[in-house]
């Protein structure tokens, strides 16, 4: 038997090719990068200090005495709201200040210090602050400069006096 | 000067590596194609901290408990939206959830133990401390103490 005459099977691609571009251009449209999300880790624990998860044990720093109480190694610092809900001033201790980069450079003199004992913060918010600006706040504490990361949040009680 | 052709030409171009790349995209995009998951509310408009370290793997796989919050201060579960009442009365549920699945574990808690649950807080920039305060107070009464604050590296 021999072959009278070669057929030549051609495979149609062009349907293919026209429901993948079509598929790509779905993808295309609907494609949406994800927004890096970041986050603060850290243990918020009722009316007491807070302690970051990643944090060293308390032991491992030797500079500070062992008895010294929580209360004396927390630095205060208070936020008190303007009326759109941002930021209005900042106290740290007895010390008030406008911004956050006086703030940031407030804590950079504190944590600097080796002579003072803070270790830890507790963030006083006033409750008419916006989420947006109190993670601004944490933003200073958290960041390379300051790295003090055990926090925890408490409500500010009082109005300041006016 | 005039020629005749003599033999048909059939130009036909090679689809073959075309269609390869367009195979290869369409793949990439499948892959990177998120379904919108109702843990993570695109409704919900992080604030913005530069220094929110990205999330690493040995947390995503730890148990975690979810809390979207609107603009309005009212949790958002499951996509739907729960007033401050309802949002406690779910934390209280999903913490005896979690105790009970400890339990069926054989890791039981001792009475005032934390739970183990990292509560990924997602509030919308615009809510008053106030009322998210609210939901981490209810946390905080029914046993969960590990936060993880949510935030955006930067503007999207």
């Amino acid at each position: 038997m021999r072959r009278s005459k070669q057929h030549e099977v051609e495979i149609q691609i062009t349907p293919m090719l026209d429901m993948a571009f079509q598929l790509l251009t779905f993808f295309i449209l609907t494609y949406q990068p994800a927004p890096v999300e970041g986050q603060f880790s850290m243990n918020l624990l009722p009316a007491a200090p807070a302690v970051s998860l990643d944090a060293e044990a308390p032991a491992a720093d030797q500079s500070q005495p062992a008895e010294l109480p929580a209360a004396l190694r927390t630095l205060t610092t208070s936020i008190f709201a303007a009326p759109d809900g941002q930021i209005g001033h900042i106290t740290v201790g007895e010390n008030e200040y406008a911004t956050l980069e006086q703030l940031k450079a407030r804590l950079v003199e504190i944590v600097s210090d080796k002579t003072l004992p803070f270790d830890q913060a507790i963030i006083q918010a006033d409750p008419r602050l916006s989420w947006d600006a109190l993670m601004k706040v944490v933003d200073v504490f958290a960041g390379k400069d300051v790295n003090l990361t055990k926090l925890s949040f408490a409500p500010l009680e009082s109005e300041p006096a006016l | 000067m005039a020629g005749s052709v003599t033999n048909e030409i059939r130009a036909e171009p090679n689809l073959t590596p075309l269609l390869d790349v367009v195979f290869q995209l369409i793949t990439f995009f499948m892959l990177v194609f998120k379904i919108s998951g109702a843990d993570f509310d695109q409704r919900v408009r992080l604030p913005v901290a530069g220094s929110a370290m990205p999330v690493e793997g040995s947390v995503v796989d730890q148990d975690r408990l979810i809390l979207n919050i609107d603009a309005d201060g009212r949790l958002l579960w499951s996509g739907q939206v729960l007033d401050v009442e309802s949002a406690i009365k779910k934390i209280r549920d999903q913490a005896e959830l979690a105790r009970l699945n400890l339990k069926v574990g054989g890791k039981e808690l001792a009475a005032g133990d934390p739970l183990p649950t990292i509560i990924i807080l997602r509030a919308d920039r615009s809510v008053p401390f106030s009322q998210i305060y609210r939901y981490i107070q209810a946390c905080q009464a029914n046993g969960f103490t590990r936060f993880a604050l949510k935030a955006m590296n930067a503007e999207g």
